[in-house]
């Protein structure tokens, strides 16, 4: 397994020269393909403005983002080149985005207008594919994810587990280097978070998606094969899972947020 | 605090409140133009023979009356505006003020951007009163000089009109915020409009045209039973039996669809009735069966939807024909002179709006289903790029707005045909003015009321010469003569369409062409000439040349004259009712014959003035009151009081229907921008979604485009095509007084017209929209 993704000193800076606030301070870290990355961290440490940054909703102040060229598939990248996404121009980040990023957010972000199989194949329709390729491909991936049965049904129509399952399925269709997960069972009850971190861990291991997770709770933390804790913008630290049971894992990581200082108030009451 | 909050709000909030200005700065502008020429400081020189009061007063009632239609407009925005800032309500509300205060305080706001635009619309309705003036001027044949008034009284009206609006619509704005619940403000912009689907509008549509269907039934059985003559040509029994069978088989369609529909619930019940079963039986999974009733039940919902489609298409195809005979019932009855009753020509115009109300109704329902299938056509076509999201947008806003769109795209055909209309009206006002008031003072009668001919109209209207002599008019030419029935018989010959028509003497004839700077007629003594309308076609010159060559009189037989025909203008009065044509006969003929209609035509050398027009007038109708016992008709005609009269009315009715059908499309457009601007909280964030999935700026500029593209164009698109349908109507059906009175160059000059002022409003309400429905959804 080759390195996908290296981030190199990134700072973020909010506010003009009166009035700055720091939101991500340099930080540093790389991800393997096929990797599980968890991003921990209390309010206000920076972790959403991370993922914004990777995934290039937002831009950097300072510092590099980097994929690697193999990996994203860029025509004319050689295998071991490293492409700048900091550097990218407005049109090729749109491009970078479709072809490499798969996006899955806390309040779902589907479109109403569209039956739940619509908005799975307009990431499709967006990338190109042929037409006579996308339902069969919507089918295939909405049954892995357990939703065959609601395709024609809108989202106002289903479940908050349902809908997640939908977005999911909507950032995995088209392959994506890199699934981004911002809170994704931020508006999910218990049930519904289990099995969706299920899912996800299914697809990382059954797929080889490489899954860049971000959350405050630890319980949905748990799933991940590594986790980075970020404290005022910086990495504080970082956890590997290895051969641990997920159980223990669970605990390693109330360790760290109580010596982080976010204590009990970032762990859910749900039993691993 | 709150003054400063105030301005604070409506500064910050210009960007939203921009269409706000817009519209109503235009309104203002409109208001103040039309209303300047009603102002009693205006005071034009338009000549002794003209009185300018008559114009005045008729503005000032016709465009207060087409203003109220702004009352809406003005309400509709403020809804809008209050909507926008719900959310902004709340947080005040949260925050501990009273809902009072915060009503008070948009009230306030709204008051500061009405003020701006009633400065703004007043300043420009001093330009807009200038083209008004030239517009007087150009009627009454005067030369034009650039005045800058201001009229105190019009800006009186105009400020105390428009703030009185303002006050009634922030007072109900006041109440609604006051009664609202925070948590409904809070919630404002999550709110969905009720899906077309489950609304009862279509079933209620539906329901409306099939009551129409029966009246338009029982109203054509009626009309054939009473008034259908075998002997009547083959267009008219089209017509009767069209009128009959469209309504029936309308209905037929409705009872086919209603019996069809019936059996697809029966069929779909014995199913429910096996799950029923499988519910209670032990074992069963129920989760599973209930699935699956329940999506038998929507795919019999999906069912009856498509019928309800099948079942609106057919009905607009009926819909297309019952629209289609009815409408050629006004022409067949002036065509072939029908008796169907009174108020029929009412009735059926009647009958012809319904219809198209319900088709547009149908055809903007109806255009979400064809884009939906037009989506399912195929893979390749649903699957390109961005257009399943393009259709989700159109189809999502169509399916909720159906009712609004249907009002905006009937409002817009009302204003396409006002403005078409106006010329051909006012320009056949003119023309008619032109034959009507060919002398200056023109007394004629008519038979139609007499059966006796010892009561057939005689004298000589002494008394008019002793009035025009007393106030020291002199005249010109002064003719008195009669009209006389080739034939003796034919005084009771009194069917319409067999009108008989009458003769004049060569002297007369001869006497009346000098008045009016023709040439003589000769004829030998054995010859006829024939004088026609304006109106009459040469078709029916033609024919009826052919079949008169030789004429049978009491006093002999006459052949036609080399020279058969004259065309010029000699008036309207110098024929028999019903008829267009009129018999010049020799002196010698027609001392013979029976006189039927005595008239008199006086030219003078000055103009009558207004005043005395008016007393010639009072002192015939008291000489000859309507409705003598004689039965016989007395008429009085004077240029002065024909030209005051018809040019005000024109004037008023001209200005009236450019003003309203220009109120009507800025209130169109204004509802067709708001439409969408108010969703822009929704549209941010599904564009942000395709955003996040990779579509490129480019691409979203383009969606963008396309959606409004399809938003605007649909109502004007529907209401140009409705419109072109009505309009090539009317102008088939008064084809000969336009070809008479305006000349279709003319016509066509105003289409372009019309075009244009059509285009460049939904130019300018298009590009704000755009370029403020791009701002908002801009990342």
């Amino acid at each position: 397994m080759g390195m996908i993704l290296e981030l190199e000193q990134i700072q973020k800076y909010y506010g003009n020269e009166g009035n700055i606030t720091k939101a991500l301070g340099g930080i540093s870290f790389a991800v393997e393909e096929g990797e599980f990355l968890g991003i921990m961290g209390a309010s206000g440490s920076g972790k959403t403005t991370l993922l914004n940054c990777i995934s290039t909703i937002d831009t950097v102040s300072a510092g590099h983002i980097y994929m690697y060229g193999q990996q994203i598939g860029l025509p004319d990248a050689k295998p071991a080149q490293r492409i700048d996404i900091t550097q990218m121009k407005a049109k090729e980040l749109a491009r970078f985005r479709r072809e490499n990023l798969g996006f899955v957010f806390q309040d779902f972000n589907l479109l109403d207008t569209l039956t739940i199989s619509e908005n799975i194949a307009l990431a499709l329709a967006i990338n190109k594919v042929p037409a006579g390729e996308v339902e069969g491909r919507v089918e295939e991936m909405c049954e892995k994810l357990n939703i065959g049965d609601i395709l024609h049904k809108y989202p106002y129509q289903v479940s908050g587990g349902q809908k997640q399952r939908c977005a999911c399925a909507r950032a995995l269709i088209n392959h994506p280097k890199l699934l981004l997960a911002d809170e994704p069972t931020g508006a999910l009850d218990s049930h519904s978070a289990r099995m969706l971190l299920s899912t996800m861990q299914r697809i990382n291991e059954q797929l080889c998606a490489t899954i860049l997770m971000v959350t405050h709770d630890a319980f949905t933390a748990s799933y991940a094969s590594r986790i980075l804790f970020l404290k005022d913008g910086a990495v504080f630290t970082e956890l590997r899972k290895g051969d641990d049971e997920r159980s223990t894992f669970f605990h390693k990581i109330l360790n760290v947020l109580t010596m982080i200082g976010g204590g009990q108030s970032h762990v859910c009451e749900t039993r691993v | 605090m709150y003054a400063k909050l105030v301005f604070r709000n409506a500064k910050r909030s210009v960007k939203e409140y921009l269409v706000y200005l817009v519209t109503m700065t235009i309104c203002v502008t409109l208001f103040y133009s039309f209303l300047s020429i009603s102002s009693k400081y205006y005071q034009p020189d338009i000549g002794v023979e003209y009185h300018f009061g008559i114009l005045g007063d008729g503005m000032k009632y016709a465009v207060c009356a087409v203003t109220l239609l702004l009352l809406f407009l003005i309400s509709y925005v403020n809804r809008y505006m209050m909507r926008s800032r719900q959310k902004e309500f709340a947080l005040q509300a949260i925050m501990g003020m009273e809902q009072k205060t915060i009503g008070m305080l948009f009230l306030a706001e709204t008051f500061v951007m009405g003020f701006i635009a009633i400065g703004l619309g007043i300043f420009l309705g001093m330009f807009g009163s200038q083209l008004i003036t030239a517009m007087v001027l150009s009627t009454y044949e005067q030369e034009f000089h650039i005045t800058w008034t201001l009229f105190p009284d019009t800006v009186l009206l105009t400020v105390g009109f428009f703030v009185l609006s303002f006050i009634i619509v922030g007072l109900l704005n006041l109440r609604t915020i006051r009664k609202i619940k925070i948590i409904d403000m809070l919630s404002a912009d999550r709110e969905n409009e009720p899906s077309l689907r489950k609304s009862r509008q279509i079933p209620v549509t539906i329901i409306l045209f099939e009551i129409l269907t029966v009246w338009m039934l029982a109203g054509g059985i009626e009309k054939k039973y009473f008034y259908f003559d075998r002997r009547l040509p083959l267009p008219v029994h089209i017509m009767f039996w069209g009128n009959i069978l469209a309504p029936a088989v309308t209905l037929l369609w409705s009872a086919i669809w209603l019996v069809r529909k019936q059996g697809i619930i029966r069929s779909s019940r014995p199913a429910k009735h096996i799950s029923d079963k499988a519910v209670s039986s032990a074992g069963t999974d129920v989760q599973k069966v209930v699935m699956s009733a329940n999506a038998a039940e929507s795919s019999q919902r999906r069912c009856i939807d498509r019928k309800r489609d099948t079942l609106l298409t057919g009905l607009l195809v009926c819909a297309l024909f019952q629209t289609l005979f009815a409408a050629i019932v006004p022409s067949m009855q002036n065509k072939y002179y029908l008796s169907m009753g009174t108020g029929t020509v009412n009735q059926y115009m009647m009958f012809v709006l319904g219809n198209l109300l319900f088709i547009i109704c149908a055809v903007i329902y109806l255009a979400n289903t064809v884009l939906v299938a037009w989506k399912e056509r195929s893979p390749e076509h649903r699957y390109h790029n961005q257009n399943l999201f393009f259709y989700g947008q159109i189809t999502t806003k169509l399916s909720t707005t159906n009712q609004t769109m249907t009002l905006i795209c009937a409002t817009l055909v009302l204003a396409i045909f006002l403005l078409m209309a106006a010329p051909v009206l006012i320009g056949w006002a003119f023309g008619f003015l032109e034959i009507r008031s060919k002398y200056d003072v023109q007394i004629s009668t008519g038979y139609t009321g007499v059966y006796e001919e010892a009561e057939l109209p005689r004298g000589d209207y002494e008394f008019v010469t002793e009035y025009l002599e007393e106030n020291g008019i002199e005249t010109a030419y002064d003719l008195t003569f009669d009209l006389y029935l080739p034939k003796r018989e034919d005084f009771h010959r009194r069917v319409k369409y067999d009108f008989p028509a009458v003769a004049i003497s060569l002297h007369d004839y001869n006497v009346i062409r000098e008045m009016l700077g023709y040439d003589m007629v000769s004829l030998k003594d054995n010859e006829f000439t024939t004088q026609w309308q304006s109106i009459a076609t040469a078709d029916d010159r033609d024919r009826f040349l052919k079949e008169n060559g030789e004429i049978v009189t009491d006093t002999g037989r006459l052949t036609l004259a080399e020279k058969d025909c004259y065309t010029e203008e000699l008036g309207e009065t110098l024929y028999n009712r019903y008829t267009d044509v009129l018999l010049v006969f020799p002196d010698s003929v027609c001392e013979r014959l029976l006189p039927v209609m005595r008239n008199r035509y006086i030219t003078t050398t000055d103009k009558i003035s207004y005043v005395q027009a008016c007393g010639l007038e009072e002192l015939f109708l008291s000489v000859y009151p309507e409705n003598a016992d004689s039965g016989a008709d007395y008429y009085i005609r004077m240029r002065t009081l024909q030209v005051n009269g018809t040019k005000a009315d024109m004037f008023v009715l001209q200005a009236v229907m450019l003003y309203g059908a220009v109120v009507l499309m800025v209130i169109c457009f204004t509802v067709l921008s708001l439409q969408q601007l108010l969703d822009s909280a929704h549209y941010k964030y599904r564009f942000s979604v395709l955003r996040k999935l990779g579509v490129e700026e480019k691409d979203i500029g383009r969606l963008v485009l396309g959606q409004l593209g399809v938003w605007f164009g649909l109502p004007v698109g529907a209401a140009v095509c409705v419109a072109a349908v009505i309009v090539a109507y009317y102008v088939q059906s008064v084809s000969v007084q336009i070809t008479a009175y305006i000349g279709f160059g003319v016509l066509f000059a105003q289409m372009a017209l019309t075009g244009v002022i059509l285009f460049l409003l939904l130019l300018s309400y298009f590009i704000s929209t755009w370029i403020l429905f791009k701002s908002s959804v801009e990342a």
